[in-house]
């Protein structure tokens, strides 16, 4: 929910599945491409060609599209298999404008893993300083972040 | 649609200058290359899309930001998240099926193994 004018709650989604901490993990960042819903939510959609999720900090998520070209969504920043990756999320916008996404896998009932994902960073500045408090925050993102989304559904820029 | 009303640039560039403060249409005419008529346009789409609102002044309105636009956004987003997990887990469990020994121990795994 908005809170306060100028700060937005990080969005927070959980799934629990059948599987290994250690094999979610593994799903999740190395066969990334695997699963991604690429045709709806990338930014060439039908003419994006894959995905991939590069291992290990410094990695990026890289999405391929049919000219050849590519698209850098993220870059790892945290690398914590199998409990923790976190990266920087900026897909459709300027690097500058990167929110913040980071997914834990936490072992729950034998055989199932909580996966826990949350995007934050909506009061980032465009120039990389967090402003926490204050009328003066928070909208820069949220536009950046129209800006991603509407690029990552196809909608016309 | 909240996401087509801020595929345009110039509305971004609006709603961004409206985050500062309320801005009558001469401001925001003022401040963005952008002409006077341009601008009631565009505020006529933000306004469809309950990005921003107004309220009269005399004989200005003046603009500000609207929020129940901006909590559509945020539910879109959610819903964003939420599609791209359910095709995570689908993945997983598709996982299990194929490669049964990537399951985790199970006690009955171990009986079948016995075997």
């Amino acid at each position: 929910m908005l809170n306060q004018p100028g700060t937005i709650e990080p969005i927070r989604k959980v799934v629990t599945v059948p599987a290994s901490t250690e094999r979610a993990f593994e799903l999740f960042t190395a066969g990334f491409g695997e699963w991604w819903p690429l045709a709806t939510h990338s930014v060439g959609e039908d003419k994006a060609t894959g995905v991939v999720f590069g291992e290990g900090v410094g990695g990026d998520i890289v999405e391929s599209l049919a000219d050849g070209s590519t698209a850098v969504w993220g870059t790892v920043t945290r690398w914590e298999p199998p409990h923790l990756v976190a990266c920087t999320w900026h897909a459709g916008t300027p690097v500058a404008q990167a929110t913040h996404l980071e997914v834990t896998f936490t072992a729950g009932k034998p055989g199932e893993t909580l996966v826990q994902l949350v995007h934050s960073g909506w009061e980032l500045r465009a120039d990389g300083e967090q402003v926490r408090s204050g009328y003066e925050t928070g909208w820069d993102p949220v536009v950046a972040s129209y800006a991603r989304q509407a690029a990552l559904s196809g909608l016309p820029g | 649609m909240v996401l087509e009303a801020l595929g345009d640039r110039t509305r971004r560039q609006i709603v961004d200058t409206l985050r500062r403060g309320p801005s009558s249409v001469g401001d925001l005419a003022a401040r963005l290359p952008v002409s006077r008529p341009a601008i009631s346009q565009h505020l006529t789409v933000l306004r469809r899309s309950h990005l921003v609102t107004y309220e009269e002044f005399g004989t200005r309105n003046v603009y500000r930001l609207d929020t129940t636009g901006l909590e559509v956004l945020r539910a879109w987003t959610d819903s964003f998240w939420q599609t791209v997990l359910d095709s995570y887990a689908d993945r997983v469990r598709a996982d299990r099926q194929e490669s049964p020994q990537n399951l985790p121990e199970l006690p009955q795994q171990k009986g079948l193994s016995d075997a």
